[in-house]
């Protein structure tokens, strides 16, 4: 087919006048809590964000099909930012016009614009591994809620796994912190910085430059310096190609330990049996034995409504989908607790979200309680290891370092207060 | 300052940079036969990797042969390109050229993703994982062995131009209108040049795509190309081999000495610092030639 | 018919010189200037805050490259760098208490200052190789602004945009940052309406078609090349700002890098390139196209029960971006300006078409 001139620039019209003609849908229900999933599929979180959306698409879908959470079904509009502000935006503000109440952007420049938007409109941001991480502070930040732990507990939780495995006493051991220079990578460095301090291990940070994907000069000193522990921070690529060379330059796996951004298509790339030992943090249960995981598979996935592959059903990032939507759902039910009849706003489901006491949504969580002041949970999360073919709790759930991670939280948060308004 | 790690720093250096090399072979092998800047290598190398694994994963084929197919389609998909899109542009300023490229870059980098799945695809090529010492200086085996291809291809494309059809594309080169007067078939040299840079950077993505796995970053091997490009002379094959080594060097020496000094990673901020320089001290590069332009 | 010629007769130069000699073309901008501004009293905030917003804020940063590529023929792929020095000027300059009026200013000049050096290279090097030089400092831009933590804003690397007035309005509310962005917008797009008359303008169309023989004519390359690197890293400086303040509202790097560059190249180049009507045409298409495309998509998929995989529904938006910047560099080079000035070649004469030349 031969195409014109005319034909481009008429097809390029007709597509864009589409929209207008469209009939616009119409809402049959009444009783329906609309969430607003505009996230990146396509720039840079692309390594996880399928599988997240899946996962919560998924539960959703349980949800619904169920007879919905105190009569109200949920109705998830996921659509991609990309990345990038402007269709952020629109997303966000097309959402609220639509009367949704929360917004789920998973992406930190995103959810950084959002945030004072979110503020003033009282429309619950959910910043789960992403946004700001003195967002914890609800004091501060009343509608920005993570809903996870953040990359200061994750820090705290992995170097207390070190100290349990020493014993108790990290004096005078080296711990290798290889991270992505950005924000993202060089967040938990004031929390690294402290327990070295506190604990007297020495700690050697390595910068790599963003996205990762060339780590070859970093490792020869990494394992040059001869580290007793590492830990690579990173996303994506990055994360792959950190291990890939740590195994190249002969690091023992065992003593490596990741962010909560490691899923089992990283192993696969890496290599399943190579990468035996790692370590990584475990935000919720990974795995297909979680009973809301079995549900899906069972109710969602058996009777072909899965949103996407079944071979994704129960990976990790799968599962953190699965684990924010069960926290939202649960909200839902609480506000609807609150307030039977609404209305359905931004404060009825803050409401309910900050009312979500000791919830571990049969097993998938660890016990999770959602306050004014704290918006993070709880802080509770678990070290897993790699066995080659899944990732198997090395520890129970656990918090550490709370206190620490809350210094560091507060800091920014009234940095934040007085700046802010 | 630890002698050795320095030794090995710039002995993995020399390897990363000959396979950085190999991306921006394809860049000079456009350049120089038709005057046009790839932009659009980055996601070619990103293509060449998806399909790759693709036809290894998709037909089950064994890697060697999804290797070849691989860059059997893309040298097509390359002759394609330059047919569709990039023969319209001729007498078009150079900023459409670049946006041009820019454009075939950001479809091809929605495409592949889309097609084929945003999650990274691991592509096993086969090579060992585990180190080799030389003494107490370890090499890194798939860098190694990835370098040695890529100077094996740069080796073979300097020995092509000396071959029969070489020659025409370097007659091409020389002076397309003159080339034409003595009967030289110009726009295929060119469809065949645009076809050679589609198979560079699918070896490229290919030997890439092991170590990191194959998704979107791939795209990002552009600015390092460019960087050896720039340096070596955009028309220089040589120019590629040795500024393929510099520029592997000074960043893996850089990571090395200045990233402690800097608290950050310098390693990308080598590659533009280079481009920089060089072209404010010797714009067509070590080994281009220059252009003489006349009013 | 429309764009009515009859009637028109220039009896005094000044007749003749202005901006806009048809009456209907007039009528026209008027009617656009007062839909603008009657916008925020019709309009609901979605459209106000979704669309219309960054579109006037969009098309003043393309405006401003336009100088350079279209005005001055000289390639700049380091524009998003430009617009984040003036950012990051402005806003630590209003965290530092220092008012808006002021700080934009300052952030336009310090923009200015260092975009000229993105000129310095432009007097050694051209073409492609003028492309790799801005290309690499905007690399270097971003690597400075990220890694020194007392321009990025610490560990968290945001800076967050005080509360600021503007000659004593609080620049807070939707309606008041759209009219303070389209206030910017119309003193931008006066200029660039008003530079080609200029004998500023006029020599950097000289430098643009051929610099040594501009040169050889007596227009000074080094100083015109130099100044249109200035005025542009001007206004994109001082656009920064007023994205800084009115949209993002919260700094960070990563809003400034590469993509932002190659965004508005490409609504420069689907625009038109050299016209000023086109940057609004290609501010709008470039912004909104991906987005009206993801609309169609949750809408085929919710409404219609298309069930397309998420990953190829999430990666078209994208595979559109790239395909309608080919399309048009493929199809019509000039720009949508050209279309609309084909449309506007039609209705003169319409419905007599065969008066047309």
């Amino acid at each position: 087919m031969a195409v014109n001139r005319r034909i481009f620039v008429s097809g390029t019209v007709a597509t864009l006048a589409a929209p207008a003609i469209l009939p616009r849908r119409a809402f049959a229900q009444d009783k329906v809590v609309r969430f607003t999933m505009a996230q990146d599929f396509t720039r840079i979180y692309t390594f996880v964000t399928s599988e997240y959306s899946q996962g919560q698409r998924d539960y959703f879908t349980l949800i619904n099909e169920r007879g919905g959470v105190a009569g109200y079904k949920i109705l998830a509009e996921v659509s991609d930012h990309a990345n990038d502000l402007p269709r952020a935006i629109e997303a966000y503000e097309r959402g609220k016009r639509e009367g949704a109440v929360l917004c789920d952007p998973l992406s930190t420049p995103v959810a950084r614009a959002l945030v004072p938007r979110a503020l003033e409109d009282k429309i619950n941001l959910i910043t789960a591994f992403s946004g700001r991480s003195d967002a914890a502070d609800g004091t501060v930040f009343p509608y920005v809620l993570p809903l996870s732990i953040n990359y200061w507990t994750q820090a705290g939780l992995i170097l207390d796994y070190f100290r349990q495995q020493e014993k108790g006493d990290l004096k005078g051991k080296k711990i290798v912190f290889v991270h992505i220079d950005t924000p993202f990578g060089k967040e938990p460095l004031p929390i690294l910085q402290v327990l070295s301090q506190k604990l007297s291990f020495e700690l050697l940070p390595f910068p790599y430059t963003p996205p990762g994907n060339d780590q070859s000069a970093i490792w020869p000193q990494v394992r040059r310096a001869r580290p007793d522990y590492v830990i690579f921070w990173g996303a994506g690529v990055g994360q792959t190609v950190a291990l890939t060379e740590a195994i190249r330059n002969g690091l023992p796996m065992n003593k490596v330990s990741s962010s909560v951004w490691l899923s089992e298509s990283d192993m696969e790339v890496v290599g399943k049996d190579a990468a035996k030992g790692v370590m990584k943090v475990e935000p919720c249960a990974s795995g297909r034995d979680p009973k809301p995981i079995k549900d899906i598979l069972a109710e969602v996935v058996g009777k072909g409504k899965g949103a996407g592959p079944e071979g994704k059903v129960g990976t990790a990032y799968y599962n953190y989908g699965v684990q924010m939507a069960a926290l939202m759902v649960e909200g839902v039910r609480k506000a609807a607790e609150k307030a039977p009849n609404g209305p359905v706003t931004g404060p009825w489901l803050n409401e309910g979200l900050t009312a979500i006491a000791n919830f571990t949504a049969d097993g998938l969580l660890p016990p999770t309680t959602i306050t004014k002041e704290d918006h993070q949970g709880g802080g509770q999360g678990r070290i897993s290891r790699w066995d080659g073919a899944k990732f198997v709790p090395a520890t129970d759930w656990f918090a550490a370092n709370q206190d620490i991670v809350w210094g560091e939280i507060r800091k920014y948060s009234e940095e934040f207060k007085k700046t802010g308004k | 300052m630890d002698f050795l790690l320095i030794a090995e720093l710039a002995l993995s250096g020399v390897f990363v940079g000959l396979m950085y090399a190999l991306v921006s072979l394809g860049i000079v092998l456009i350049y120089k036969t038709s005057g046009i800047v790839n932009l659009a290598q980055g996601g070619v190398a990103m293509t060449g990797g998806y399909v790759t694994w693709a036809i290894a994963a998709g037909l089950g084929a064994p890697m060697w042969i999804a290797i070849l197919l691989a860059l059997v389609v893309m040298f097509f998909a390359g002759m394609m390109v330059e047919r569709l899109a990039l023969r319209r542009m001729i007498g078009q300023p150079v900023i459409m050229t670049i946006m041009l490229t820019l454009g075939i870059e950001i479809m091809l980098r929605g495409l592949m993703p889309g097609v084929f799945g945003a999650a990274v695809k691991r592509l096993d090529i086969g090579i060992p994982q585990s180190p080799v010492f030389v003494g107490e200086m370890l090499i890194n085996r798939a860098t190694l062995i990835g370098g040695g291809i890529s100077l094996a291809l740069i080796v073979v494309s300097l020995l092509f131009f000396n071959s029969r059809y070489g020659v025409v594309m370097r007659a091409v080169a020389d002076d397309q209108t003159a080339s034409w007067s003595v009967g030289i078939r110009v726009e295929r040299a060119i469809a065949v040049a645009w076809g050679l840079g589609a198979v560079a950077a699918t070896a490229a993505g290919v030997l890439w795509g092991a170590t990191q796995g194959v998704d979107w970053s791939l795209s990002l091997l552009l600015v390092k190309a460019l960087a050896i490009a720039i340096l070596g002379g955009l028309d220089s094959i040589p120019g590629v081999l040795v500024a393929g080594l510099i520029v592997g060097v000074a960043e893996s020496l850089a990571t090395g000495i200045l990233d402690p000094l800097v608290g950050g990673g310098t390693r990308d901020i080598v590659a533009s610092a280079i481009i920089l320089l060089t072209l404010l001290l010797k714009p067509h590069g070590l080994f281009g030639r220059e252009h003489i332009e006349r009013v | 018919m429309f764009y009515r010629r009859t009637g028109i007769r220039h009896t005094r130069y000044e007749q003749e010189r202005q901006l806009f000699p048809l009456h209907f073309d007039r009528l026209l901008i008027l009617l656009v200037l007062f839909l603008l501004l009657a916008a925020p009293l019709v309009l609901d905030r979605f459209y106000l805050a979704g669309y219309l917003l960054p579109w006037l804020i969009w098309s003043s940063a393309a405006l401003g490259l336009n100088l350079l590529m279209g005005g001055a023929g000289q390639i700049h792929l380091g524009y998003g760098a430009v617009m984040a020095i003036g950012a990051y000027g402005s806003v630590h300059l209003v965290r530092a208490g220092v008012p808006l009026e002021i700080a934009m200013i300052a952030g336009g000049l310090l923009s200015a200052a260092i975009g000229m050096l993105f000129g310095a290279a432009a007097l050694r090097v051209k073409g492609i190789y003028l492309a790799m030089a801005t290309l690499a400092m905007q690399y270097i831009v971003d690597f400075v602004i990220s890694q020194t933590p007392a321009i990025s804003g610490g560990t968290l690397a945001t800076l967050q945009v005080p509360p600021v007035r503007f000659l004593g309005i609080s620049l807070r509310g939707d309606t008041e940052t759209y009219y303070f962005a389209l206030g910017v917008c119309i003193v931008i797009t006066l200029f660039m309406l008003n530079v080609g008359r200029t004998s500023f303008g006029r020599a950097l169309a000289a430098v643009r078609e051929k610099d040594y023989a501009a040169q050889i004519l007596g227009v000074s390359t080094f100083k015109y090349k130099l100044l249109a690197f200035w005025v542009s890293s001007f206004i994109g400086g001082a656009v920064g700002s007023v994205l800084a303040v009115c949209y993002l509202r919260a700094i960070s790097p990563d809003q400034f890098h590469i993509e932002l560059s190659i965004q508005i190249l490409a609504m420069v180049i689907v625009g038109g390139l050299g016209s000023v009507l086109g940057p609004f045409f290609g501010a709008a298409l470039i912004l909104f196209a991906p987005i009206v495309l993801n609309n169609l998509m949750g809408f085929a998929a919710s409404s219609l029960g298309i069930n397309i995989p998420i990953d190829l529904r999430a990666h078209l938006p994208l595979v559109a971006y790239g395909a309608l910047v080919i399309g048009f560099l493929l199809y019509e080079p000039l720009g949508l300006a050209k279309i609309y000035g084909n449309i506007r070649n039609y209705l003169l004469v319409w419905p007599f078409r065969h008066a047309q030349r």
